[in-house]
């Protein structure tokens, strides 16, 4: 991914905490560098996830027993507590596109995934939850409640309650072609539009910046 | 009363209470009876009746829905005759008994009892979305929301079409009540566009906010009877298009246009 001209060197192996416990975001299939750049990571700080509930390994490129292969180095060599429990399903069921070229900077964190379609006017009093994205063709009038451990895109206006990233994904995204939520939470943050009138006629999305509710126009060349 | 056709029951609900409802009941009963229909208005509202007062017909009730369902009378006993109108009946509400007194079951056997007899059963739904509300639209066909131009009004009306759509009685119309043009004008009423921009259904029509209401309301003649009332001509409207038939909106602007100019307007159309 390129940035203002500077091309960024991604690390290949993340730690990343959700409220479950600690997951391993794993990119590419190079067996043997990942394993080096494990061991860097944590010759430096393996005692800080002493204790921690480890949940299990994401990746779409390595294969079943590569990944076996790594969780056994992080049992025996590094005395992680391996949790039964495996990972979320909202988490291993996402998995990087490829190509993320095509994609433009502010739908940056966008992942694939399970996604729950809704079709027509979602009225006061009326919930939609989904262990992934929901994608809202219609409205979701005031009083309606979104809760997506994903992504949230609303074809419409969207004036009701809306929280993306349930369980502490911070990375996800709300969306729609006239954002008014009465309330818009992302992971556990939840903020509301400041008070006046203020409709925008062009499409918006939030994600969070920061640890702020960041709420910018949506520019597809940007 | 004999008909090989069942009628459509129309129930008339709201959500939020003091919009309507009730009014709205009575007019466009009493507009479908003008037409020349067989109509029946069930008030539903048990405990708290008040169509028979606005019906003008309150002196007359002997036994009520609950005497029907619990069957403690024929259900020819319980319909009351209007004064005015040959095919136009009411069943009253019981005002000793609460809304626990029914069953949806019990709604629905009575209602396609009613179909049997009558083209239209109007069906005054309480206020809430309780028991009273839930045997109100169990046998209904199609369904009426009434709703004011206030925010908490549509709101209501919002979450009504939510649950009737659960309910499988789907594109229920919208008549939107108390429109007062000069607020809306000035942009300190909701207007009708926003309204229906809200909770995307169709439009049934809209009835100016109108003196001539209370005091229709308190003779116990409803207002669709008085040719001079505007809110009187939108409840006619209102009728004929649950008919089917089509009739532009009701003008509500051209409050103060002279006589003549309105017979040129209908003489030639333009």
């Amino acid at each position: 991914m390129v940035y203002g001209g500077v091309e960024l060197k991604k690390d290949l192996v993340t730690f990343k905490g959700i409220s479950e416990g600690v997951y391993l975001d794993v990119v590419g299939n190079d067996l043997e560098e990942i394993k080096k750049d494990l061991d860097s990571k944590l010759n430096n700080s393996s005692k800080f996830f002493k204790g921690a509930k480890f949940l299990g390994i994401r990746s779409n490129e390595l294969s079943e027993d590569e990944i076996i292969e790594l969780k056994l180095i992080l049992k025996y060599k590094y005395e992680f507590n391996i949790s039964n429990e495996g990972l979320p399903e909202y988490i291993s069921s996402y998995y990087k596109e490829k190509n993320s070229e095509q994609f433009i900077y502010s739908l940056d964190n966008i992942n694939e995934g399970m996604t729950k379609f809704v079709y027509g006017t979602l009225r006061s009093g009326q919930v939609v939850e989904y262990n992934g994205n929901i994608v809202v063709v219609g409205d979701v009038n005031p009083g309606a409640f979104l809760k997506a451990k994903g992504n949230i895109i609303v074809l419409g206006s969207l004036k009701g309650v809306a929280h993306a990233g349930i369980g502490g994904n911070y990375d996800s995204i709300v969306a729609a072609f006239s954002l008014l939520p009465m309330q818009l939470g992302i992971g556990s943050i939840i903020v509301r539009p400041p008070e006046g009138d203020t409709q925008y006629k062009y499409p918006e999305v939030a994600k969070v910046v920061n640890g702020e509710v960041l709420i910018e126009p949506y520019l597809p060349n940007k | 009363m004999d008909k090989e056709k069942l009628g459509t029951a129309i129930v008339v609900t709201s959500g939020k209470g003091g919009v309507g409802k009730t009014t709205t009941s009575a007019n466009l009963g009493t507009g479908l009876a003008i037409l020349g229909y067989s109509v029946v208005i069930l008030d539903a509202d048990i405990g708290l009746r008040n169509l028979d007062v606005v019906m003008g017909l309150e002196n007359r009730i002997v036994y009520d829905v609950v005497d029907v369902v619990e069957k403690n009378c024929r259900l020819k006993q319980a319909l009351i005759k209007d004064k005015r109108h040959e095919k136009l009946y009411l069943l009253p509400a019981a005002q000793t008994k609460d809304k626990t007194a029914v069953k949806p079951e019990q709604m629905v056997e009575l209602i396609s009892e009613l179909k049997k007899e009558f083209d239209y059963i109007i069906i005054d739904c309480p206020a809430g979305i309780e028991q009273g509300f839930q045997y109100s639209i169990a046998g209904a066909d199609e369904a009426i929301i009434v709703t004011t131009p206030e925010i908490s009004a549509v709101r209501d009306a919002d979450r009504v079409i939510g649950i009737l759509e659960a309910k499988e009685i789907h594109n229920p119309r919208i008549v939107i009540n108390r429109i007062r043009p000069d607020m809306v004008k000035r942009g300190d009423m909701m207007n009708i566009d926003d309204i229906i921009d809200i909770l995307a259904i169709d439009l049934l029509g809209i009835v100016p906010d109108d003196e001539s209401i209370v005091v229709s309301t308190n003779k116990g003649e409803p207002v669709v009877m008085d040719n001079k009332s505007k809110a009187g001509q939108a409840y006619r409207n209102i009728a004929k298009r649950v008919t089917g038939e089509e009739v532009e909106l009701l003008n509500l602007e051209a409050d103060d246009e002279g006589k003549l100019s309105k017979i040129i307007k209908l003489l030639f159309g333009k």
